[in-house]
């Protein structure tokens, strides 16, 4: 693999933006994934390449955050790092010359004003190659439908922080499954078990953000 | 020398607290541990963000707190919940337990306003979301703090009527419905402290704490009894674990 390549990645992991980004400590005064980025393209390195080695990082500090190596202020860091690495890799998107794995429709429930985990889980899944199409908090059911009738063949993400809005995730995930019974949905959030998930017709759950990215892999895989 | 805090009644047997900032201690280790670190395990630079917003702190909390007293009606044959006034409150057993031998309860609500919540919404959405998210757990620990306060100041109170109290209790923990946050707040007037339940019984101000202690002359605070509880996972018990250590 291309050394510049690797470095992206290095980058991407360890949420290294730019030469200027005094963070991490030990990266200080270091060119980050801004500035590599550019130099990988100029240096004709396909965005594929550079593409996959983002996902390579995301998925390695989303897999730390799982074993509870680093914390939240780390991932968020490196999807920081990540966004420096898409913004040059916008064009090919929009030209079609790189491709998402697909698209990921995410919300808070209705009655749910929490946003922090499901933004975490917004960027952790885009930093791994999803097109993340984000509608907010306090969503109603209606807006999902809504987001999926005009997304095909997207896979749906719910998130819940308290038991009582958990109810309303319920009646979603069965309005979802009645009018879009093909349409995939993982549910989330701090007082869900996959025990819950399943009870509500949920087709899968995950306590963290990079579970959510290992669910999304294996129905695109499949 | 012992701080007082003052309270006003608003309606009877309805107490607003004026809990000052300056009444606070709040805890740099205890954001890391928030945070997940071990004490001293944060990275410098996140710590230095950490001080950052602790700096603008003060500028951005609206305290505001209360408390009702209520009579606890005993029921010798149920040990699923409480009657408090002269609605029944649904607990678990090893609350109504700490609870039972009570005379008094003390429903309270409390809250840190909307200002930090504003303040991270507006740094996320211009893509500080680093900074963003320190500025949330600073202002959740900011409002646990502030119940501990509230909490020390119902204690003195009851002191000075010669009454103990016991541990503080939320919805959402010990196995107590968050859905009862309904009945909880039936009993304060409209717009208490500022804070508005919504239908899925949220709290807005998000950053607002609300629960019961104990009050009367037979009961006391007693070590949290997590390891009896099936939420091997709620945070009550890694906080609880965390402030053990460092006062022990
Ligand atoms: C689609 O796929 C997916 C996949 C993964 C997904 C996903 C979707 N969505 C999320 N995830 C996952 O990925 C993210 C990253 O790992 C995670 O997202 P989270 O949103 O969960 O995590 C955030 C990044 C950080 N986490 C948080 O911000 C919440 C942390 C904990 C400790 C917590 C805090 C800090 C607070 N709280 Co409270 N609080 C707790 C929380 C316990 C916990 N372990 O989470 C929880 C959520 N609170 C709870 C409760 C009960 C309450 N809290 C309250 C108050 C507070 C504080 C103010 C002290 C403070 C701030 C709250 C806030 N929302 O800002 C009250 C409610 C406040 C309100 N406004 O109504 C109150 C009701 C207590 C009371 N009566 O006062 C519990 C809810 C349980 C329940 N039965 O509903 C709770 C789980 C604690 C517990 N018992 O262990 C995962 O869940």
């Amino acid at each position: 693999m291309d050394e510049l390549v690797v470095r992206i990645s290095h980058c991407v992991e360890n949420g290294k933006i730019n030469k200027a980004s005094p963070y991490p400590n030990a990266m200080k005064g270091m060119e980050g994934a801004d500035e590599l980025t550019k130099q990988a393209l100029d240096a004709a390195i396909g965005p594929d390449a550079i593409l996959q080695a983002c996902n390579d990082g995301m998925q390695r500090i989303g897999e730390r955050f799982s074993r509870n190596e680093v914390f939240v202020p780390e991932l968020l860091m490196a999807a920081k790092a990540m966004h420096a690495v898409m913004a040059h890799l916008e064009p090919f998107f929009k030209s079609g010359t790189v491709k998402v794995k697909g698209k990921f429709v995410l919300g808070t429930v209705a009655g749910d004003l929490h946003d922090i985990g499901k933004n975490l889980v917004r960027m952790v899944v885009e930093g791994n190659g999803w097109e993340v199409i984000d509608l907010g908090v306090d969503v109603k059911s209606t807006k999902f439908l809504d987001a999926i009738k005009n997304t095909p063949g997207c896979i749906v993400g719910l998130s819940a922080l308290l038991t009582t809005t958990m109810v309303n995730m319920s009646k979603t995930v069965q309005e979802i499954k009645i009018q879009f019974p093909a349409t995939k949905v993982i549910v989330g959030g701090a007082p869900l078990t996959m025990d819950a998930a399943l009870k509500m017709g949920a087709d899968g759950y995950s306590h963290d953000p990079q579970g959510a990215v290992t669910f999304l892999d294996k129905i695109s895989a499949a | 020398m012992e701080i007082v805090i003052p309270q006003v009644e608003r309606e009877k047997d309805t107490f607003e607290v004026k809990i000052n900032f300056r009444d606070l201690t709040v805890n740099k280790n205890d954001i890391e541990l928030a945070l997940g670190y071990t004490e001293g395990a944060i990275p410098v630079h996140f710590e230095e963000m950490v001080d950052d917003v602790l700096s603008q702190l003060p500028s951005h909390c609206e305290i505001q707190a209360g408390y009702r007293l209520l009579d606890v009606n005993k029921s010798d044959d149920r040990n699923d919940g409480l009657f408090v006034g002269d609605k029944f409150f649904k607990l678990h057993k090893i609350v109504t337990s700490q609870l039972r031998k009570s005379e008094k309860a003390a429903l309270f609500i409390s809250t840190i306003g909307p200002a930090m919540e504003t303040w991270a919404k507006t740094l996320s959405t211009e893509g500080d979301i680093a900074l963003s998210y320190l500025v949330d757990i600073v202002a959740s620990v900011t409002e646990e703090q502030t119940t501990d306060v509230l909490q020390d100041h119902i204690e003195k109170q009851m002191q000075m009527r010669g009454l103990k109290i016991t541990n503080r209790y939320s919805p959402g923990y010990c196995d107590w419905s968050v859905s009862e946050q309904h009945l909880l707040f039936s009993f304060f007037p409209v717009n208490f402290c500022g804070i508005v339940l919504t239908d899925s019984a949220l709290m807005v101000p998000i950053k607002s704490v609300s629960g019961i202690i104990g009050v009367g002359t037979e009961v006391k605070k007693v070590n949290y009894t997590c390891d009896t509880c099936g939420m091997k996972d709620c945070t009550y018990r890694a906080y609880r674990r965390g402030k053990t250590k460092r006062t022990n």
